[in-house]
């Protein structure tokens, strides 16, 4: 049975109609200071008559995606009055067609339906529903208890016989641009994103980046993606967990709070404990705690957390951010290889649907680049390659001023720069960087790094000089990093006694020396291999994201001049 | 501390030159192609075992003489420190596989390879027994002089101690004795240990130590791996219960997120934050001591379900049952109050019951506890006059009257700190509060619900529903402490607004009061409080209704492992500095 009020809708429907503009004007016109005390006004005289605007509890008893996958398939124009259903969202869209019938669309968990507040079928008489419904605002959380039905045009919606406000929305809702309306209301229906296809931000109803990160909320209601970006994220670490356990691994923690800051090079936040009266220090890995695990007999453990770093905040660097570390006992770096594979692959499979991701390297406005994560990957010998490639031949003796001198002549050479200080370690990283990593767009392993620069990894079983390790390298940035663990107590403690000569000559990110760590080396670690990933470079990766703050919830920014109080602004 | 980091670098770096000296050419050798059948090995010994490890100067002898085999095995062409080794079986797995093999049967045919620490031996002339423990549980070597050569069996004889990793391969045997053993056709040294374990039943004396070198001395996370098979593997049923948490919301539809530790004001609990210095944003920021604020963004944003499972940080002392980084779970649920709450609680605590016990019923530090539900649910005002006759509901606002009858009724059985603390007490329900954790706490040892908190001690719940002054909050107790706190959420800002300030006020008013005290060292709340006016601009775009949680991970593994200390449950617990 169709309803009269189906007709209205049509013209309800159109941006044109007349009820729709009078609706906007109303708020759009108004300053937002005086949007946001003429709401908190009629908070007050709600609360002053006894009402409270806020009430305890509204029984759902269907979440929206649900009553969507129940009731969307109904036919065009059926109506189920004998039933009864109770749904709550939040109204993003307003709609007057008269003051006896109003549309609002109702936003929940990422999807949308419609509301069709009909006079008619309300509980309240004609005089109380046009007021009640005047008062509703964009942004509202509310809570209905009605009917299903389609419209004959074939819309899903929801016939109120009730409809209570559940929470406020004291501020104007930023509103999309008529521009750019038609692209997101594609993003809305129908073509959902899925992980490895490319976004585009800049048709966002919310662009403002700073307003974006710093009121994630607001860009999570605005912009549908975004929800499934962190969606992705919680799916990827998802998968590492499953994948882990499957193979008998266990999850542990760690301490974040260290005395000493070891297991990298990296500079470390300091904090004060007073009761301790005692300096610690946030932790920058968690390597060192988790070999000790593996001493005490802890076969196969990984860690997902944060590791907190006191750099400059940039592209792909915020203070804090989350790894994942694993260390299997018995295994080398040639298992690991085969194990990154296998997880990458696997998960880019699953959560793609195939293994070609697209991604815009190159910014926005160019074409989106094809990374192929299909296995196995490419796995280039660092010294061998880099002589090849740069037609270098780089003295054995790694550890020499030659060698050192070799280098600065090559950066020299090439144009490479290497801001002081110019150890061996950093020039030759710099060259790496120029030559190698710039050729991995595909995963690539980059393996057997010169000792200098791997103080945790084990010497090469056949390669002087060189360590068992790999750099997993995909769109030339390092995504994984991994060894066969160096568990030979005697020349642990002197890679770290080198790693203190090359903090005397300057680098203040070489490794400290943990005393405790080297204790239980000489306890025995089995032959071990050891495993770190960064979860939020793969989450950018999979989510065609090219700064990280677009995949940390609550990204860490500047401090603003004054807070956030003033309403956003679109 | 500062003195104490220097102390540390110049102390190894004079290690490091004795070691230099001791392994002056080690650098320089090249390494042979490493293959592990190669190394073909057993050890008979009868001397290793009488080492008592008590004495450091004992440890620096074996030290060195290890160190000496390092080398010996090195100019053998034996590398001690092995690259790989492929297991077949773990321990477990043989014993399950072979369960069927009788005393004295052998399986001839079928080769297996194992690898973990040896734990133990004996020797009989020709014949040898090794106990090796890998992560699952142990089997038994059998080595026979005639299986090796007499070169391997001399040569290992003296290289091989207890505490080194080894890898062996053979076929399996049950011996008469009924034990599974694997018969030793190949062996080799994988890590070779420079240090002797601690003895099983002398080591364990320094408690604080034990703490301290987690990988070999404690019952708890791994040492029993390896030292105490006695002892009940409770690390594997922490990671275990944690796991069982996860499962359990998010098969309930929950969303794991990750919000910041890093922030720059510490809110969502009233606690002193560790207080840190970011470089290059030349500002302090706060180590979070909640998620809970950021995770009401989340509902903000349109997340109706979501969990995180974190680590917290408050800057107080310790004790058993307080570290300063300690492990939550925190999760808000849209459309819901605090008693669908109460259901959540007792079916994570339950479900996680099983996991660790797989009973309802069990003991925690000699009282035993029963989890079956329902649990009791109580109101505070009921419970403060079951426990003290007192009926708070009569004072009203009247905070003089109330402090007056408290100290009538209580006062001889009060010590001078609660005196102190109720005479400070800003408010009514202050001084309720106050009565219940003096009172009540200590004998709710059965599980219990305590429901309706005044609304001047929780900042974030929801005025209650019908009680004026009150909130619709929970507190979870077990065993005396505090387990879970819930409520539902305020979701009002301007409300939210005035008792944030008002709470900034309380707490400016007790800094002062503790500055003109200064000998008064019960309390120290001489670090700053700041409105989270992010959080409070969130709320006003409109938080759907919700209600929320916050477990305490650490002391529900306490309680379903039976361990008396927190430290038992942390992997590496924070201890004082050693003298």
């Amino acid at each position: 049975m169709a309803s009269p009020a189906d007709d209205a809708a049509k013209s309800a429907a159109m941006p044109s109609s007349q009820g729709q503009k009078a609706q906007l004007a109303d708020d759009e016109d108004m300053d937002p200071t005086q949007y946001f005390e003429n709401r908190v006004k009629s908070l007050d005289a709600q609360k002053a008559a006894g009402i409270n605007p806020y009430p305890h509890k509204f029984f759902v008893t269907l979440s929206i995606p649900e009553y969507i996958q129940k009731y969307g398939v109904l036919n065009n124009g059926d109506h189920l009055e004998d039933v009864q259903v109770s749904i709550a969202g939040r109204i993003m869209s307003k709609r007057a067609s008269s003051s006896k019938l109003f549309f609002y669309d109702l936003h929940g968990e990422g999807v949308k339906v419609q509301v069709m507040a009909d006079a008619r079928t309300s509980e309240l008489d004609e005089a109380e529903f046009s007021k009640f419904h005047a008062s509703v605002k964009r942004g509202d959380i509310v809570g209905v208890t009605g009917f299903p039905g389609k419209t004959k045009r074939g819309e899903l919606s929801i016939f109120p016989k009730s409809f209570v406000v559940l929470s406020h929305c004291l501020h104007m809702m930023p509103r999309q641009k008529p521009g750019v309306a038609a692209a997101s209301e594609n993003a809305n229906k129908g073509e959902v994103w899925v992980p490895g296809s490319t976004r585009n931000p800049e048709l966002y109803i919310l662009k403002d980046q700073e307003t974006r990160y710093r009121q994630r909320y607001l860009d999570l209601m605005l912009n549908t993606e975004v929800r499934e970006i962190f969606r992705t994220r919680s799916k990827i670490i998802q998968y590492i967990r499953r994948f882990l356990d499957n193979l008998g691994f266990l999850e542990v923690e760690t301490p974040m709070m260290n005395m000493i800051p070891g297991g990298a090079a990296a500079r470390p936040f300091v904090t004060y404990h007073n009761d301790l009266n005692m300096k610690l220090y946030m932790r920058i890995a968690p390597e060192l705690y988790l070999k000790e695990l593996v001493v005490g007999g802890l076969d196969r453990v990984y860690e997902i957390g944060k590791l907190f770093r006191n750099e400059g905040i940039d592209l792909t660097h915020n203070p804090e951010f989350t790894s994942c570390e694993f260390y299997m006992a018995f295994a080398d770096y040639n298992d690991l290889m085969e194990m990154t594979e296998k997880l990458l692959s696997g998960m880019v499979k699953e959560l793609t649907g195939g293994y070609v991701i697209k991604f815009h390297a190159n910014g926005l406005d160019k074409e989106p680049i094809e990374i192929d994560f299909t296995p196995p990957y490419r796995r280039i010998d660092m010294i061998e390659e880099l002589e090849k490639m740069a037609n270098l031949s780089i003295p054995q003796d790694l550890a020499s001023e030659e060698t050192t001198q070799y280098l600065i002549n090559a950066c020299a050479k090439y144009d490479v720069k290497c801001p002081p200080p110019q150890t061996t370690t950093r020039l030759l990283d710099k060259l790496v960087g120029h030559f190698l990593e710039e050729t991995c767009v595909n995963p690539a392993f980059i393996i057997n790094h010169p000792e200098i620069m791997s103080p945790l990894a084990k010497w090469h079983r056949s390669k002087p000089g060189l360590t068992e390790r790999f750099e997993l390298f995909v769109n030339k940035h390092e995504l994984c990093n991994a060894y066969t663990e160096l568990n030979d107590p005697i020349v642990q403690r002197q890679r770290f006694a080198e790693q203190l000569k090359d903090r005397q000559s300057g680098d203040d990110e070489a490794m400290a020396l943990d005393e405790t760590f080297c204790t239980a080396l000489e306890y025995g670690l089995p032959p071990t291999g050891g495993w770190g990933m960064g979860i939020d470079r793969l989450t950018m990766m999979l989510t065609d994201s090219q700064n990280i703050k677009e995949v940390l919830l609550f990204p860490a920014m500047k401090p603003q001049d004054e807070p956030t109080t003033t309403p956003a602004k679109a | 501390m500062m003195m104490e980091g220097v102390k540390i670098w110049s102390q190894s770096s004079q290690q490091l030159k004795q070691i230099l000296q001791l392994n002056l050419n080690s650098n320089l050798w090249l390494f042979p192609r490493w293959k592990p059948r190669r190394f073909v090995s057993c050890a008979s010994s009868t001397t290793s075992r009488k080492q008592s490890p008590s004495s450091t100067s004992d440890k620096e002898a074996v030290r060195s003489l290890r160190i000496k085999k390092v080398e010996e095995l090195r100019s053998k062409g034996c590398e001690p420190y092995a690259y790989k080794w492929d297991r077949s079986h773990s321990a477990s797995q043989l014993q399950l596989d072979y369960e069927h093999l009788s005393s004295g049967e052998e399986a001839t045919h079928d080769y297996v390879s194992v690898a973990g620490r040896i734990m133990g031996r004996r020797a009989f002339g020709k014949l040898a027994f090794l106990t090796l423990r890998d992560d699952s549980g142990t089997i038994q070597l059998y080595c026979e002089k005639d299986k090796l050569s007499q070169l391997e069996f001399d040569n290992l004889k003296s290289l091989v101690d207890i505490g080194d990793i080894l890898g062996a391969t053979g076929t399996l045997k049950r011996t008469e004795k009924g034990e599974l053993s694997v018969r030793v056709t190949s062996f080799a040294i994988l890590t070779k240990s420079l240090l002797p374990l601690p003895d099983k039943y002398h080591g364990l004396t320094d408690v604080d130590k034990r703490y301290r070198q987690r990988q070999v001395k404690v019952p708890y996370i791994t040492s029993y791996f390896c030292l105490l098979p006695d002892i009940h593997p409770d690390a594997v049923l922490a990671i275990q219960i944690i796991s069982e948490i996860r499962k359990t919301v998010e098969s309930l539809g929950f969303v794991e997120v990750e919000t910041p530790v890093l922030q720059g004001a510490a809110g969502g609990a009233e606690a002193r934050p560790f207080v840190t210095f970011h470089n290059s944003l030349e500002r302090d920021l706060y180590l979070r001591i909640a998620t809970e604020l950021h995770l009401k963004r989340m509902l903000v944003g349109g997340f109706e379900k979501v969990y995180e499972i974190g680590r917290i940080f408050r800057n107080e002392g310790l004790s058993t049952r307080h570290n300063p980084e300690f492990t939550t779970i925190e999760l808000y649920e849209a459309y819901s109050d605090y008693d669908s709450m109460m259901v959540m609680v007792e079916e994570i605590v339950t479900r996680c019951a099983l996991v660790a016990q797989g009973k309802l019923t069990i003991e925690y530090q000699g009282t035993t506890i029963s989890l079956e539900r329902p649990w009791r649910r109580e109101t505070m005002h009921n419970l403060v006059k079951e426990a003290s006759g007192i009926d708070f509901n009569m004072f009203g606002d009247e905070l003089e009257a109330a402090k007056k009858v408290t100290m009538k009724t209580l006062g001889n059985n009060l010590e001078e700190k609660d005196k102190f603390a109720i005479d400070k007490c800003p408010s009514v329900g202050h001084v309720l509060n106050e009565v219940f954790e003096i009172v009540v706490e200590p004998k709710l040892l059965q599980p219990t619900f305590v429901l309706d908190y005044p609304i001047e001690v929780s900042p974030l719940a929801k005025p209650h529903r019908s009680s004026v002054g009150l909130t619709e909050r929970f507190e979870l107790f077990i065993c005396g402490r505090e387990l879970a706190n819930a409520f539902s959420e305020l979701t009002d800002p301007i409300d939210q607004r005035l008792r944030l300030e008002e709470q900034v006020r309380q707490h400016n008013k007790k800094k002062q009061l503790e500055a003109a005290h200064k000998d008064d060292k019960s309390e120290d709340n001489s670090y700053e409080v700041a409105l989270d006016e992010d959080f409070l601009t969130a709320l006003e775009y409109g938080m759907p209704p919700a209600s929320g949680m916050g477990l305490g991970i650490d002391r529900l593994v306490m309680l379903l492992t039976n361990s008396a200390s927190i430290r038992d449950v942390i992997a590496f617990p924070v201890l004082k500095v050693q003298n």
